[in-house]
């Protein structure tokens, strides 16, 4: 039980939590967008990535792929169903929109992938490394360098490339920016196809740590809202630095007061934060 | 003034007061009048008690225009304070329910002052967290239940002075949810009336108007979200005598979508329009039920479709066709 495994086990759950939560960060962040479904969304992705791999007897990386596809195919007919409401920016029928399309996604995957708990057999998540008295798996290794690249190619995306700006001029005004010649529909089409791919990748990567199941639903990643909030809605800096903060106050909270309460415990801290700095650490 | 003058001619509340009267007997030997039989009595105490639960989020949905994903919260704690205190301290159904009142107005206003200050959506992801929490608590404190919840909760008893009613079948229970539901309805009618109410209203459909007139919106939201968290408790309240079980699986989802659904289906802010919901939505579950994983895809399905292809509900939907009717008449003047 020592301070070293403990850090190295919250980088490994803190990278996690980015990493799945990176796709709402963006859809939220640049586009203003909220989206309930986001855990039937995860759900989905693992159970693609073990469908692919168990009974089509795929490999690993090519499971992973039609995860992406799969999802990003579901995204642009969710979005295309969500047009209207998307560009009159009518978030209250959005989040509930987006929660009905969770529980048929919920239903659905339970009547194609069965009820019963399934793990994904990736050789990764079995291959030990030992550092000394450290220990973490070859997967953790792949989610940590994968989270830290794919949040510096959007950061370097959103922010150096001209593509970056027309998304956030979007996200500030929809009408004006068609004004300018803006196509907003496309721009948020590509946003949520996005954000159904990224969510896809983290399952895929993430999931294989646990037993997947279809009714895992927003529990699963709740963390995501954490993170997203914690982080400051919408800056990507802060969504990675709240997703590893996040992941070392996990470890060290169920390692040393209670494993059964670390979401109450991550809650907490999120509504201390909520009082003291409401629009989120990021922000000045 | 005169549209809302015809609305109300000069004998309304006593001639209100009537239909509601007569309403409320015709209600009580319902059961009755559809067969009689257990099934009858269990599906409509079922109808009333989710209805009640659905009033509890409509009047943050319809007259705030915000989402509360909560709700399951309060919907649980009211079951969890109804087991807890019959179960291991014998309370009886009066105080059980104002436990259950005081525990609800306690953590909604806890949650609605945390989220105070921050943006609507936040209040949603906060709520929707809150109801997380709730669930791992109760699905981790043994004290009050742990995962294997309570079971065997005595029959509800609800002494008057001298007399003690005892709902001990569905048959007992009837009444009790009848009179639970006709209450919530006078309130929300009461509500929709009232200086809060309309002030939602207001925050709602004119933020400009309502700023200009000095009224906060946040302490808006707080003031009715607080409202409504006991309606929902109440309703658990109930619903855990009816079951005689709580369990961890008040948090599911199924109610949160349940409760939304119920709202959507027939309209925002029309007053029976939760109850009529609820009622077609149990009905279909339960008489053309067609399995668990195709219910919830019916559920979610009409929840979805609803909000999009008829924001107004089945009540707009029903005025559009009435006005498509009208409207050959009217095309030549356009």
């Amino acid at each position: 039980m020592n301070i070293a495994q403990q850090i190295v086990n919250g980088l490994v759950l803190g990278s996690g939590y980015a990493c799945v939560a990176l796709g709402w960060t963006i859809l939220l962040g640049v586009a203003r967008l909220v989206n309930f479904a986001h855990g039937q969304l995860y759900m989905l992705g693992a159970f693609v990535t073990w469908y692919a791999m168990v009974k089509a007897g795929l490999p690993y990386p090519v499971a992973i792929l039609a995860a992406i596809i799969a999802l990003g195919i579901l995204g642009v007919l969710l979005q295309t169903a969500m047009m209207r409401l998307v560009m009159t920016q009518n978030l209250t029928s959005l989040m509930i929109v987006t929660l009905g399309f969770g529980y048929v996604l919920q239903g659905g995957s339970a009547l194609i992938f069965g009820g019963n708990p399934q793990t994904l057999p990736v050789t990764l998540a079995r291959a030990k490394v030992d550092l000394g008295s450290l220990w973490f798996t070859w997967q953790d290794v792949l989610v940590f360098a994968a989270t830290l690249l794919l949040y510096g190619a959007v950061w370097l995306f959103t922010r150096k490339t001209r593509y970056g700006s027309v998304i956030r001029a979007v996200a500030e005004d929809p009408k004006l920016a068609e004004l300018f010649g803006i196509n907003a529909r496309i721009v948020y089409l590509l946003v949520f196809i996005f954000e159904c791919a990224a969510v896809a990748l983290g399952a895929a990567l993430v999931a294989p740590r646990s037993p997947i199941l279809t009714s895992m639903g927003f529990n699963e990643v709740i963390m995501t809202f954490v993170v997203v909030v914690l982080g400051g809605i919408g800056s990507i800096t802060g969504a990675l630095l709240a997703g590893l903060g996040l992941g070392l106050f996990i470890a060290f909270f169920g390692a040393f007061v209670a494993q059964a309460y670390t979401t109450a415990a991550a809650f907490a801290l999120l509504l201390i934060l909520l009082v003291i700095r409401p629009a989120g650490l990021a922000t000045k | 003034m005169t549209a809302i003058g015809q609305g109300r001619p000069a004998s309304g509340p006593a001639l209100r007061a009537t239909v509601f009267v007569v309403l409320a007997v015709i209600g009580l030997f319902l059961p009755r009048l559809l067969g009689g039989t257990s099934v009858a009595y269990s599906t409509l105490t079922t109808i009333a008690i989710f209805a009640v639960m659905c009033y509890g989020i409509d009047i943050v949905l319809s007259y705030l225009g915000e989402v509360s994903l909560g709700h399951t919260l309060f919907w649980a704690i009211g079951g969890y304070t109804a087991a807890n205190l019959s179960v291991k301290y014998g309370l009886n159904g009066w105080s059980t329910a104002l436990a259950t009142i005081a525990l609800c107005v306690v953590a909604a206003g806890f949650l609605g002052a945390v989220t105070l200050r921050t943006r609507e959506f936040v209040f949603s992801l906060v709520t929707y967290a809150a109801a997380v929490v709730g669930y791992e608590i109760a699905f981790n404190w043994d004290a009050i239940g742990g995962s294997d919840g309570i079971v065997g909760i005595s029959a509800l008893k609800l002494p008057f002075g001298v007399a003690t009613f005892s709902g001990a079948t569905q048959e007992d229970l009837w009444p009790v949810a009848l009179a639970l539901l006709l209450l919530t309805l006078i309130f929300i009618a009461r509500f929709r009336r009232s200086r809060l109410g309309t002030a939602a209203l207001m925050v709602q459909m004119n933020p400009a108007l309502a700023a200009s007139l000095g009224i906060d919106p946040r302490k808006i939201r707080l003031a009715v979200f607080v409202l409504s968290a006991p309606i929902t408790g109440l309703a658990g309240w109930l619903y855990a005598y009816q079951r005689a079980y709580v369990g961890p699986d008040m948090f599911e989802t199924y109610f949160l979508v349940l409760m939304l659904t119920s709202v959507v289906l027939v309209g925002r802010r029309v007053l029976v329009g939760p109850l009529i919901g609820t009622a077609l939505l149990i009905a279909q579950q339960n008489l053309f039920s067609l399995g668990g994983d195709w219910n919830k895809i019916i559920l979610g399905a009409v929840l979805a479709l609803v909000l999009i292809f008829w924001p107004a509900g089945l009540i707009g939907l029903f005025r559009n066709f009435r006005k498509a009717k009208l409207s050959p008449q009217e095309k030549p003047q356009e």
